[in-house]
C-alpha cells in the first residue's frame, strides 16, 4: 500500500483528475493515479490535505504525465494535514521558478488565440510548483483564467483554472440564489479582496500542470492555487 | 472599433479568427449554435477563440461580456452591438477631432503615493555625504529623507502605488488600456512601463509607455493620458510615477549638496473618461501646457562619466532661481488661462526642489504655505514622484473633507529647463 498526501483535485468537464504526492527514501515527488480505464474519477470524495492510503500498479504513465500510476484498489482516508503543512510538502516536491525549468522544456505561445502549450515529448513531467509574483483570477464566457507572475518576472497568461475548490467557489458566487449583479460582484470580488487574501497569504503557493496532448499539444492549466477559498468569502461580496 | 453598421467586417473577424482557432476545414456554424455543447470547440478553445477576437476588434472586454451568455456567434454579435451602442464609433466624427481634449472629461478615478520605507535623519545623510551635520537641515530646510528599503526599487514601489490605487476604487487591472511610467532614476530595460505592466498583470493588449521630462515626467503622463483618452481609444490609464534617487545619487559619486536633497518614493493616478453620473465626485482634467526655457539648461546636467560614475554639474544658486522664477510664472499662467483665481485653491501640487524653495515659492506667489503638501521637507527631493506624492495628498485631502472642494494647480520643471503645468476641477 503507498500512502498519498492529496495536493491536487482538478476538474474538466465532469470528471476529476487527483494528484498526489509520495514519500520515496528522502524525495517528495507528485504521483497521479488513475483507473484502469481512464485518466480521472467521476466521484473523487476526498480533499486537499488528505492522506490516503492506495494501492498503485508500479509503472509510470507516457510522457509527460509520467506521474500516473494505475490504481489498483479504492483510497482509505487515514489523516488530515492542515494547509500550511501541505504546502510545506508541495515546496519540496517539483518545484520551479523559471519558465523553462517548469516542466523540463520550452513553453510555446498559441500564436492564434490565448494559452501556452509544450510538445509532449519534450516535456519532462506534467506538474510543478512555483512561487507567484502576482495572480489574477478572471472570467472570460464563463470560463475562470488565470495570469500569474513567476519570481523570475516572466508572465503566464490566460492558463485555464482547473483547481476544483476555486471552480466550485467561482459557480457558487454566480449560482442564481445570490440575487442581481452577480458577475459585477464577483469580479469587483476578484479585483480587490481576492487579491488581498491571496498574495498575503503566508502559504500561497501554486502548482502548474499540462493537459493530456490535444491536437498533439499539452496546454498549461492552473492546478492549485492555495489558499483555498471559504465558504464565508461568498458573504462578502 | 469598426461601426456595427458594416456587418460584412464582423462577420469576416469572427470567421477568420474562429477557422484559426478550430482549424481551416471546419464548418461556420450556426449564429445560434451553442459552440461548447456541440462541441465545436472545448472551453479552451472557446477563451482562446475570444481572446484572437479581442485583440482583432480592439473591444478588449469581450470575453467579461459575454459570461452568462451561451458561447455562439450570435451572443458574439450581440455583445459587438451593445458595445457600438454604448461607444458610438468616432470614425470619420470630423467635429471630435476637433474639439479641445478638455470637453471629452477626464477624470482622476483614484490616487495612491508610497515612499521608501526607511526614514533616515537628514543628519545621518550629511555625514554620509562627509557633510557638516545639519547642513541640509538648515540650508534646505530638508528634516528626513525616504529611502527605498534593500528590498525596494522603482517596480516594486510603483506597483505598491498602483496596485492601491486599483483597489481604492476596485477597479481590475484588466481594465487598463495604458500603462503610462515615468521616472527620472530607472535605467535599462525592459522599461519600466513594460516592468509594471508584467508585474501588475494588466492585459497583453494594454500598451505600456514610457515618458520622460525628469521631474516634469507626471505633469507630462497626465498630458500625454488625458490625449489617448480624448482620442476616444482609451478609457482607462494608470500614470505611474517611481524613483529611487539613493541608488543612484550615491555619496562618492554626487556631491551631498546634490546627492543629499533626494529621497525615494512612487505615485499613481487612474485616469478615466467621466461617463454621465456614473462616477463618485472626483477630479477632473483640465489643460496643460509645456515649454522648454533653454536659458537654464546649464545649470543642472547629469551624464554618465566614462569611469561608470555620474557627471554631475550642479549649479545650486541659478538652479534655485530659475525654479522660482519659472515656477512662479507657470503659476501665473495656469491663473490667466484657467481663470481660476489662485486665491480659491485647494492646493497646488508643483514640483518641490527642497523645502527653502517652496516657502520661497508661496511667498511670491502670496498664497500660504500649507497649500504646497509638505512632501521635500519629510522625504526629499523625489523627482518626478514630488508632484504625484504632493498631488495624491491634496487629493486625499479634499475627499476626507466636508463641503466644497477648491481647484488644483500642478506645475514643475525638468532639467532643459523643461516647464509645464495645468489644472484639474472638481468634476
Amino acid at each position: 500500500m503507498t500512502k498519498l498526501l492529496i495536493t491536487e483535485i482538478t476538474r474538466m468537464g465532469p470528471a476529476y483528475c487527483v494528484i498526489g504526492l509520495q514519500r520515496e527514501k528522502d524525495k517528495i515527488r507528485s504521483i497521479r493515479p488513475v483507473t484502469a480505464t481512464a485518466n480521472s474519477w467521476m466521484h473523487f470524495p476526498h480533499q486537499r490535505g488528505d492522506v490516503l492510503q492506495c494501492a498503485l500498479a508500479p509503472f509510470s504513465g507516457a510522457k509527460p504525465h509520467v506521474e500516473d500510476r494505475v490504481s489498483t484498489h479504492g483510497f482509505q482516508k487515514e489523516s488530515t494535514v492542515p494547509e500550511p503543512e501541505l504546502v510545506t510538502y508541495m515546496r519540496k516536491a517539483e518545484i520551479a521558478s523559471t519558465l523553462p525549468e517548469l516542466f523540463g522544456c520550452v513553453l510555446h505561445e498559441n500564436k492564434s488565440g490565448s494559452g501556452l502549450y509544450a510538445m509532449p515529448h519534450e516535456a519532462t513531467r506534467s506538474v510543478c510548483g512555483t512561487q507567484t509574483r502576482n495572480l489574477r483570477l478572471e472570467l472570460c464566457a464563463n470560463e475562470v483564467r488565470a495570469t500569474l507572475s513567476l519570481s523570475s518576472g516572466e508572465v503566464l497568461r490566460d492558463l485555464p483554472v482547473v483547481d476544483r475548490d476555486w471552480r466550485d467557489f467561482i459557480e457558487a458566487a454566480l449560482a442564481e440564489g445570490r440575487g442581481a449583479n452577480r458577475v459585477a460582484r464577483l469580479e469587483r470580488f476578484l479585483n480587490s479582496p481576492f487579491h488581498y487574501k491571496v498574495l498575503s497569504c503566508p502559504h500561497h503557493f501554486i502548482r502548474l500542470g499540462l493537459t493530456r496532448p490535444y491536437h498533439d499539444l499539452c496546454w498549461l492549466m492552473l492546478d492549485t492555487l492555495i489558499p483555498l477559498p471559504k465558504r464565508e468569502w461568498l458573504e462578502e461580496f | 472599433m469598426a461601426s456595427i453598421k458594416d456587418e460584412n467586417h464582423w462577420k469576416r473577424l469572427v470567421d477568420e479568427c474562429f477557422r484559426r482557432e478550430a482549424g481551416p476545414r471546419e464548418v461556420v456554424p450556426g449564429p445560434a449554435q451553442d459552440l461548447i455543447e456541440t462541441g465545436v470547440l472545448d472551453s479552451m478553445g472557446w477563451v482562446s477563440f475570444l481572446r484572437a477576437l479581442e485583440s482583432a476588434s480592439g473591444l478588449s472586454e469581450l470575453g467579461a461580456l459575454l459570461t452568462e451568455r451561451t458561447p455562439s456567434f450570435e451572443s458574439i454579435f450581440q455583445v459587438f452591438k451593445d458595445a457600438q451602442t454604448e461607444r458610438p464609433s468616432t470614425e470619420h466624427d470630423f467635429s471630435s477631432s476637433t474639439r479641445p481634449a478638455t470637453q471629452t472629461s477626464v477624470f482622476i478615478s483614484s490616487s495612491c503615493a508610497v515612499v521608501g520605507s526607511r526614514k533616515i535623519p537628514s543628519e545621518e545623510v550629511d555625514r554620509a555625504f562627509g557633510m557638516p551635520p545639519g547642513k541640509l537641515r538648515l540650508r534646505a530646510g530638508i528634516e528626513s529623507l525616504a529611502y527605498a528599503a534593500e528590498d525596494e526599487n522603482e517596480l516594486t514601489l510603483g506597483v505598491r502605488a498602483a496596485q492601491q490605487a486599483l483597489h481604492t476604487v476596485a477597479c481590475g487591472v484588466q481594465e487598463l488600456d495604458w500603462i503610462i511610467a515615468t521616472s527620472e532614476t530607472h535605467r535599462g530595460y525592459p522599461s519600466l512601463a513594460a516592468q509594471l505592466h508584467s508585474q501588475l498583470l494588466a492585459r497583453e493588449n494594454c500598451g505600456a509607455l514610457d515618458v520622460g521630462g525628469a521631474c516634469l515626467g507626471l505633469v507630462n503622463g497626465l498630458a500625454v493620458a488625458q490625449g489617448l483618452i480624448a482620442s476616444g481609444q482609451s478609457r482607462t490609464i494608470a500614470v505611474i510615477t517611481s524613483d529611487v534617487h539613493s541608488r543612484t545619487f550615491r555619496p562618492g559619486l554626487v556631491t551631498g549638496e546634490f546627492g543629499g536633497l533626494f529621497g525615494d518614493g512612487a505615485s499613481a493616478f487612474l485616469l478615466r473618461a467621466k461617463n454621465g453620473a456614473a462616477s463618485q465626485q472626483a477630479y477632473g482634467l483640465g489643460e496643460f501646457f509645456f515649454g522648454c526655457a533653454g536659458q537654464y539648461a546649464g545649470a543642472i546636467r547629469v551624464a554618465d562619466a566614462p569611469n561608470g560614475n555620474l557627471d554631475v554639474h550642479f549649479d545650486g544658486e541659478a538652479l534655485s532661481r530659475a525654479a522660482i522664477t519659472r515656477l512662479e510664472k507657470v503659476v501665473r499662467e495656469i491663473e490667466l488661462r484657467s481663470g481660476i483665481a489662485r486665491s480659491s485653491l485647494q492646493g497646488l501640487a508643483t514640483h518641490q526642489p527642497n523645502p527653502r524653495l517652496v516657502t520661497l515659492l508661496a511667498k511670491q506667489c502670496g498664497l500660504p504655505q500649507d497649500k504646497f503638501p509638505v512632501v521635500a521637507r519629510l522625504f526629499g527631493n523625489l523627482g518626478s514622484s514630488t508632484c504625484g506624492v504632493a498631488l495624491d495628498a491634496i487629493l486625499q485631502s479634499a475627499r476626507s473633507q466636508a463641503g466644497q472642494w477648491g481647484p488644483i494647480f500642478t506645475a514643475s520643471l525638468g532639467p532643459g529647463l523643461l516647464f509645464g503645468g495645468g489644472w484639474l476641477v472638481p468634476a
